[in-house]
């Protein structure tokens, strides 16, 4: 495989807000369930918080626990993102045993579950509010632009492992799900500032109202702008970035049996990079600072109606992304999206679920000599259904999930990805699960039709001592299949002791199909006169093998003020070219992704209504991009006196003054250095 | 590294002032709103400090009124059999309109008292006795804790005022998870 990984588009669907449903959200930590004799479940050990998570499921008068997922699954809740300091996504998401999150540049981060990790990482599906922000550019997300008001922020959903029967191709090794709270529940004004080292500040103000008697709503607009980090040398970087986006969200009253909610965002950021591009001319390559622009905007409308026994749920959105590097790649891309969903109780013990979904993607993109995409406008229809049956045996003591997605995509056409899941309560401390199921990675329209020039080895010079320049360029092919993953799963979770929960997810992962760079027959280009020799390298699946870990998560409440949490994450990769694989590179990505990785988090409520966080994170060594590992520690000082004001002290990686974090594939972009921030933050409620 | 030594040093007196582990479990099998609903009047009793007046006796229980049409049955008897708090049991007792209120530390007004609401809360005027309702209106009226449902989740609005002039302490950790919402000047709904 080339330096990079490129990436596919995806084809999620269909209302996986119901993950939410299905899985709702209380946190991790509450390990396996408690029955009283008298079958009543042990509700007076629950927290106000995780009471907060507990949805009262109307018709099943069912809340269901996170505890009894039969799936790798973590929640930051909005306190948890509250107390971590976190000021933006990524950040929340380092938190999450299992996931790693690296910053490239100050505006570019990669993101990956269980390896594969990169900035153009392919296999982890991420949504907001329902709506997938998976490019079908390279099958990834563009982390720059996905942004919320982060008060408005209910929960972060994550699942390690396939997720694709219930949201389809591409929720291959994880998805992420960022739900944020309904109107209802952000009523109200809030204005926050913050400021810091690094130059750092960030301005947002939201306001919730009523709309007449049966409706609520607000609005937020946001403004931030990071200057420069530096360099490898210490010098201050070309990677500054600011971002300004606005929205709304109408959610009408929950009472009775619909519900309707509305929203939309718009938004646009310009960024900085330092970009190395090759040429055709003397010095045959430059290095220059680059700025480019995304902007967009999104329309997402859902209904929902509840009969007695089964719920429906109508979706449809609207996407748009805009893409302007200007120097490289111009992308501009809109996705047009309907998904159903119905729920169904059939009987005491089993709850059906299924769905359907359309979608629809326009890109059109300009290209550069570096890269370009044929062809230059795509249209493209994905169709989608799942079926899945949740039954259960023994007094719901043994629950099995069944199902599987159908879909259809104009890449590989028809694609078929089941699974199935166990659950099963040991005694009232005590659960463990198994789970075995197939995903796909479908290809992105980069995988067809990119061109991609890497590199231009001058006339004369080894490895080819050509009389012409000789590009090397990795292309896109119509033959490229999707990938493939049969994943195995196992988790365990006890409640040790009263204050002491563990939860355990092992997995092993066996990959096919994975994407390889076959050397093609090089060729002249140029007329009338030749200017360049080509050797391409071809998007193929000559890839495979295993990956396999574990992923313990300890929460103790050592005092009813003092909460430790720790995780760690190991993760063996074992890929390599198959034997017909010609691809020249490095055998596989191991060296791309941290073998280990731990997690520690003190969170203390203080007197006074002062509260304090501690967190330290160690991530491994990346061998084959020669990072060394680190420890990154973090903090957080928050005071609330009241209910109007809040303040907050933030350290972000005090422990280093500077390191370096990611080398990104496939486009020569600079990394730069993460540097030691200290800021704070200013929160006004009215 | 001198925040690393003050977050330590910090860590370890709180370490030392306060005691008491927490459990942490919960079940995931029939339940109901009114079972989640208790189990968030369980929780209040717990963030809420009483004036030690409002007890006769260091060990005197926590009596959970219930006043008009109960909505819990047995679900709320249940939650707090056998519990103690600070060495005080929880009792819970079934009320009906006009009955006296004074024994209660914690009120529950049913739905079924939504058209005598002034009058409930005008006879628990300067007890400390936490009022908690399910009544549209019932926080800004001058109740102290109001539940409502947001989607199908619990949430709950919270009258600082009125906490105040029943003399009771609510945690910061309780509110920061409220909905504050303020007492109308007239006592009328206003919102």
């Amino acid at each position: 495989m080339l330096p990079i990984r490129k990436q596919n588009h995806g084809s999620p669907t269909v209302g996986r807000r119901f993950l939410s449903l299905t899985v709702v959200g209380l946190l991790l930590g509450t390990g396996a369930s408690a029955q009283s004799p008298q079958g009543v479940p042990d509700i007076s050990h629950m927290s106000i918080e995780e009471l907060m998570n507990v949805e009262v499921t109307s018709v099943a008068k069912r809340p269901q626990r996170l505890a009894d997922a039969a799936a790798a699954i973590f929640v930051i809740t909005q306190e948890d993102i509250r107390r971590s300091g976190a000021a933006s996504i990524p950040e929340a998401l380092q938190m999450v045993p299992g996931l790693e999150v690296v910053r490239i540049d100050e505006n570019k981060w990669a993101i990956g579950s269980r390896g594969f990790n990169g900035r153009f990482d392919n296999k982890l599906l991420v949504l907001i509010d329902g709506r997938s922000v998976y490019t079908p550019l390279f099958s990834g997300v563009y982390w720059n632009v996905q942004d919320v008001m982060l008060e408005d922020v209910d929960r972060i959903e994550v699942i390690r492992g396939p997720g694709a029967t219930l949201w389809g191709a591409n929720a291959v090794d994880g998805v992420i799900n960022i739900i944020t709270k309904p109107a209802q529940a952000t009523q109200g004004g809030l204005v926050t500032a913050e400021g810091g080292t690094e130059e750092r500040t960030a301005e947002s103000v939201r306001y919730g109202g009523k709309l007449g008697n049966s409706a609520f709503y607000r609005i937020y607009s946001k403004y931030f702008e990071w200057e420069p980090s530096i360099d490898a040398t210490g010098k201050a970087a070309h990677d500054g970035w600011n971002a300004v986006r606005a929205g709304f969200r109408v959610d009408t009253k929950s009472s009775g049996p619909n519900a309707l909610t509305v929203q939309g965002d718009l938004y646009d950021s310009d960024y900085k990079e330092t970009l190395t591009i090759p040429s055709l001319n003397p010095p045959y390559s430059s290095m220059f600072a680059n700025d480019g622009d995304y902007a967009g905007g999104n329309l997402l409308g859902r209904w929902n109606h509840s009969f007695s026994r089964s719920s429906t749920t109508l979706q449809v959105y609207f996407d748009r992304t805009n893409v302007l590097d200007n120097s490289l790649f111009t992308d501009h891309e809109s996705v047009y999206d309907i998904d159903f969903q119905h729920d169904i109780h059939v009987g005491e013990s089993q709850e059906l679920v299924w769905g359907m979904g359309y979608r629809s993607i326009q890109d059109s993109n300009g290209s550069s000599f570096t890269v370009s995409l044929q062809p230059n406008h795509s249209s493209l229809n994905q169709f989608s259904s799942f079926l899945q049956d949740e039954v259960s045996f023994f007094d719901r003591r043994l629950r099995v999930t069944l199902g599987s997605k159908f879909e259809h995509n104009d890449f590989t056409g028809f694609e078929f990805q089941p699974n199935v899941r166990v659950l099963a309560n040991i005694g009232k401390n005590q659960s463990v699960w198994a789970a075995t199921s197939r995903a796909v990675r479908t290809p992105a329209l980069t995988e067809e039709g990119l061109r991609l020039n890497e590199a231009v080895v001058p006339p004369g010079a080894p490895p080819f001592f050509s009389p012409l320049p000789v590009v090397e360029a990795i292309f896109g092919s119509t033959q490229f299949k999707s990938e493939d993953l049969l994943a195995y799963e196992f988790g365990y979770r006890v409640q040790v002791a009263k204050s002491v929960s563990l939860d355990i997810a092992t997995f092993y992962n066996n990959y096919s199909n994975l994407r390889s760079a076959e050397p093609g027959q090089p060729f002249v280009e140029g007329s009338p006169a030749p200017t360049d020799v080509v050797y391409p390298f071809v998007a193929s699946n000559k890839m495979g093998g295993g990956t396999y870990g574990v992923e313990p998560f300890v929460e103790w409440k050592v005092l009813p003020k003092w909460r430790l949490l720790g995780s760690y994450s190991y993760l063996q990769m074992d890929i390599a070219k198959n034997k017909n694989s010609l691809d020249p590179t490095a055998d596989n990505p191991d060296g791309q992704s941290p073998k280990h990785q731990f997690f520690v988090q003190s969170s203390i409520d203080l007197p006074k209504h002062f509260e304090q966080d501690l967190s330290l994170r160690y991530v491994d060594s990346l061998p084959s991009l020669n990072i060394p590992s680190y420890y990154s520690l973090d903090f957080h000082l928050g005071w609330r006196p009241g209910t109007h004001w809040e303040f907050s002290l933030v350290g972000h990686d005090l422990l280093n003054s500077r390191h370096l974090e990611f080398i990104p594939e496939f486009i020569n972009t600079t990394p730069t250095e993460v540097q030691r921030t200290v800021s704070g933050r200013i929160a006004w409620k009215f | 590294m001198r925040y690393l030594r003050l977050t330590i040093a910090a860590l370890l007196c709180m370490s030392l002032a306060s005691g008491g582990a927490n459990a942490q479990s919960a079940d995931s099998s029939e339940s109901s709103e009114y079972l989640i609903k208790a189990g968030f009047i369980y929780n209040f009793a717990q963030l809420v400090q009483w004036p030690p007046a409002a007890f006769v006796q260091p060990d005197s229980p926590i009596v959970i009124g219930i006043l008009g049409v109960d909505p819990f049955g047995e679900l709320i008897d249940r939650v707090v059999q056998n519990k103690k708090l600070d060495g005080r049991s929880l009792i819970v007792k079934r009320l009906k309109r006009g009955a006296s209120l004074k024994e209660c530390s914690i009120l529950f007004v049913s739905s079924s008292e939504a058209a005598h609401l002034e009058e409930v809360l005008q006879s628990t005027k300067g007890l400390p006795i936490l009022t908690i309702g399910e009544i549209p209106g019932f926080a800004v009226r001058g109740g102290i804790i109001n539940l409502t449902l947001e989607g199908n989740r619990v949430r709950f609005e919270v009258n600082i005022e009125a906490a105040k002039q029943a003399n009771l302490n609510i945690s910061s950790r309780l509110l920061a998870l409220a909905r504050i919402v303020p007492q109308s000047a007239d006592g009328k709904r206003s919102e």
